[in-house]
């Protein structure tokens, strides 16, 4: 599944042609640089879960990770994280500069919703209802909220209603977003999708948990990009401490998984994806 | 922790619930099954089979402690015996635990396959229980029920573990995720088993409280004389003239059940069959540790009398009185006021108001088989002028191998009997000849021969059962008799208008503390019983 939807990801980009050369190669270092790529298999996984054509799932995929990488240029500018590093690599805007990292950001979001908008073997409906979920996720209700929360919060006092908010928006919003673009590729019922929302909105804040646990504890080796970063924040794994943070990881996920019981053998992908986010180290 | 920080830190519980409300964790979660499923431990059902052991063993120790409540008297029995049967039960448990494997990574549906295997396994716990408690006695006190607690407790762990393991597995292996439902079932069945306990428990009829026992004073004493090993017909010229002589008396015969020596002989003695009685075979089994005996409750014979013999980690322990839950006919006599005294029967012990000398006196003291009669008849001797005498004679039966000795064995047995019944025919007492071959196949004959006085009728022949033979002594010598015993009294075999007409509805159970006998002799009195041709 990984290859074929690097490949894909790859051939999604604007063509080096275009006109802007530093833009390209910002671009193409933001989404091609190695990830997880979490977010796109989870909406690969749904999508062969409800048996969705292989063209329209892919596009679902690639439009997703496209999002992701936007979000993560933007996060780790000097205006919001100032991250000097990502997936092991300089931040985006440290090799490209600010001006054309931001401009990199537009042109994947829109990329990624020309790519929805065009996604082969699905109906205008199905299309039409994938870029309205990637522009929840992405927009004002979704990573932008969530960043914009995170930056004006005090990190001293913040509940753990405060941090779900943020990390449901930042972090949560792009995982649901995925299985329900991956739903909507194959044409879901609802009762479906609801489960798939449930199984996402679990494994995103296990993710984001994870997260917080690793920039405590991980090895920025192996992480690829710097730790502690967050030790001036609250965030999960400072409230809720790290033996209850990785239990409560543990429950998470296992309550997404369970949310698969009504697919059956057929959700075992989507579960082994759920693993992964509990042996991560990066 | 970051320094400063106003929200002080939240609880592991505190969390869940606010996340709960947040939306997540919502999901019904066979937790033990994903944390095993996680942690690549889906494909081991140790739990499964360590926690099935531990409650089959309970099952098996409670149905001991519910059937045999002596057996608990001293804690530390049950507590070795759970030990063992813990670790005997292991081994199948395994394999019962591989099978489930393989059946878990063939399901297609596992939630159903996870509930019929948990409710199965409880099932089986309960059986052990219930089953193993009734067929060592039926005579079950109420507060029997109580031992069901631990064993629905055990079982539901148990079934659980058969549950989870059975889904991690299936997850873990086929990639079949597990259904959330069906855990209301264990509690379902952990009642369902309770309760049929309790209805099986209650089913057995109430037994009545003993009454005072009113005698009819008898003039003449009763001699009761017990033959083992008389063949019904045959054997040598003895054999036949000790048959010519019994045939003067009257006779009842019956045809012989399968059974130990302890077993068919106790039926004789008490009037109740073995399921009432409780003395079955000649020994008990005693766990490495364990202060007690006890009978090997259901599903265990295969370690307590096989495998745990086999490597020393269990004893044999010989059939006592403790054993026996019925009173013998010499017991309810002493208890009723009248002297008796008996010597040489199987599973007897001392008894207020009786002079009793046990087999175990007998046997450890006899070379053979005619040491053990010479040595009965004696002891009987010195316990002269009881109102009620009883002898068991176990010659013959210790010579059956060989025909000339114990032909002559008989013989001498027919000179005593000569006596006795020469003393009958003045009056002087009743004699009552049992005989009966332990060791002859199922369906021989067995009979009582009875010299009562002379009153110039011919002797009569009719067909008795065993437990005719207990009431028939004690009515005889004007004792009420139960009307719970199943056998009657055979007015055939005495004087006519001889025996006591009035009943009382029980003589009650048999309760006594185990003897508190040593391995070490235990151990010197079954090599004993096994140099005079038993337990071979």
């Amino acid at each position: 599944m990984r290859p074929a939807f690097e490949e894909a990801l790859a051939r999604s980009l604007p063509p080096d042609a275009s006109g802007a050369p530093a833009l390209a190669r910002a671009i193409s270092d933001a989404a091609l640089s190695p990830g997880k790529r979490l977010r796109p298999l989870v909406a690969l996984a749904a999508a062969n879960l409800v048996r969705a054509p292989e063209p329209a799932a892919m596009a679902v995929a690639v439009s997703i990770e496209l999002v992701h990488a936007a979000s993560l240029v933007l996060d780790d500018l000097p205006s919001m994280d100032d991250a000097l590093r990502r997936r092991g690599r300089p931040a985006v805007h440290v090799t490209h500069g600010v001006a054309i990292s931001e401009l990199a950001a537009v042109a994947l979001l829109c990329r990624a919703f020309e790519v929805a908008a065009n996604a082969p073997e699905l109906a205008p409906a199905g299309r039409a209802r994938v870029v309205a979920e990637l522009a929840r996720a992405a927009g004002a209700e979704g990573c932008c909220a969530g960043q914009a929360a995170d930056l004006g919060a005090d990190p001293s006092s913040l509940a753990l209603e405060d941090l779900e908010s943020i990390h449901a928006r930042k972090t949560g919003a792009l995982f649901v977003a995925a299985v329900k673009g991956g739903a909507i590729a194959g044409g879901a019922r609802e009762p479906s999708i609801e489960a798939l929302t449930r199984f996402a909105r679990n494994l995103g804040l296990a993710f984001q948990i994870t997260d917080d646990l690793l920039d405590l504890e991980g090895d920025p080796k192996e992480m690829g990009k710097d730790t502690l970063r967050d030790g001036h924040r609250a965030n999960f794994a400072t409230l809720f401490g790290a033996p209850s943070s990785r239990r409560l990881v543990d429950e998470l996920l296992e309550t997404s998984v369970s949310a698969l019981g009504r697919f059956g053998a057929k959700g075992a992908t989507l579960a082994d994806l759920a693993r992964v986010v509990r042996d991560r180290r990066s | 922790m970051s320094a400063g920080r106003t929200v002080p830190p939240v609880g592991l519980d505190e969390a869940r619930r606010r996340l709960r409300e947040l939306g997540y964790l919502d999901g019904g979660v066979e937790r033990w099954v994903f944390a095993r499923a996680f942690e690549g431990r889906g494909g081991l059902l140790v739990p499964a089979a360590v926690l099935g052991a531990f409650a089959a063993a309970l099952a098996a120790v409670c149905a001991a402690a519910a059937a045999e409540p002596e057996f608990v008297a001293r804690p530390l029995s049950p507590v070795v015996l759970l030990m063992h049967l813990s670790f005997a039960f292991l081994v199948p448990a395994a394999l019962l635990a591989a099978a489930l494997g393989q059946a878990a990574d063939r399901a297609r549906s596992p939630g159903a396959g996870a509930a019929v295997f948990a409710a199965a396994s409880a099932a089986g716990i309960f059986f052990l229980w219930i089953a193993g408690a009734y067929r060592l006695t039926r005579d079950l006190p109420a507060a029997s029920l109580l031992w069901g607690f631990p064993v629905a407790l055990a079982a539901l762990l148990a079934a659980r573990s058969v549950r989870t393991g059975y889904l991690a597995r299936a997850y873990a292996r086929s990639h079949a995720l597990p259904a959330s439902r069906g855990r209301g079932l264990l509690f379902g069945i952990a009642v369902a088993g309770l309760l049929v306990a309790a209805a099986v428990f209650a089913s057995r009829p109430a037994a009545p409280l003993p009454a005072p026992l009113h005698v009819s004073p008898r003039r003449e004493s009763i001699v009761v004389v017990a033959i083992d090993g008389l063949p019904a017909d045959g054997g040598g010229a003895e054999a036949r003239a000790l048959r010519a002589l019994l045939a003067g008396g009257a006779t009842g015969w019956w045809a012989q059940e399968k059974g130990s020596p302890p077993e068919l002989w106790t039926t004789i003695a008490t009037g109740v069959p073995a399921a009432r009685h409780g003395v079955r075979a000649l020994e008990r089994v005693r766990p490495l540790g364990s202060p007690s005996a006890l009978r090997a409750p259901l599903g265990t014979a295969w370690y307590l009398r096989g495998i745990g013999p086999a490597v020393g980690l269990v004893a044999s322990a010989p059939v006592s009185a403790a054993d026996r839950r019925a009173l013998a006919f010499w017991e309810v006599a002493a208890s009723a006021g009248v002297p008796s005294v008996s010597v040489g029967w199987w599973a007897s012990g001392p008894w207020p108001g009786a002079a009793v000398i046990d087999n175990r006196e007998v046997l450890s003291r006899a070379a053979g088989g005619e040491d053990g009669d010479r040595i009965a008849i004696e002891e009987l001797a010195r316990n002269p002028g009881r109102a009620l005498a009883s002898v068991y004679l176990p010659g013959p039966d210790i010579l059956r191998r060989e025909p000339k000795r114990r032909d002559r064995e008989i013989g001498r047995i027919r000179e005593f009997l000569a006596r006795e019944v020469a003393r009958a025919r003045s009056g002087e007492t009743v004699l009552l000849v049992l005989t009966a071959d332990s060791h002859a196949p199922p369906g021989a004959h067995a009979g009582a021969a009875a010299f009562d006085g002379s009153d110039g009728r011919p002797p009569a022949t009719a067909h008795i059962r065993a437990v005719d033979v207990a009431p028939s002594i004690l009515a005889r010598a004007g004792i009420p008799v139960a009307s719970d015993l199943p056998g009657r009294p055979a007015a055939f075999l005495f004087r006519e208008g001889s025996l006591e007409s009035l009943s009382v509805p029980t003589y009650g159970v048999r309760a006594e503390p185990p003897p508190a006998r040593s391995p070490t002799s235990d151990r010197e009195y079954l090599k004993k019983l096994k140099s005079l041709g038993y337990l071979n």
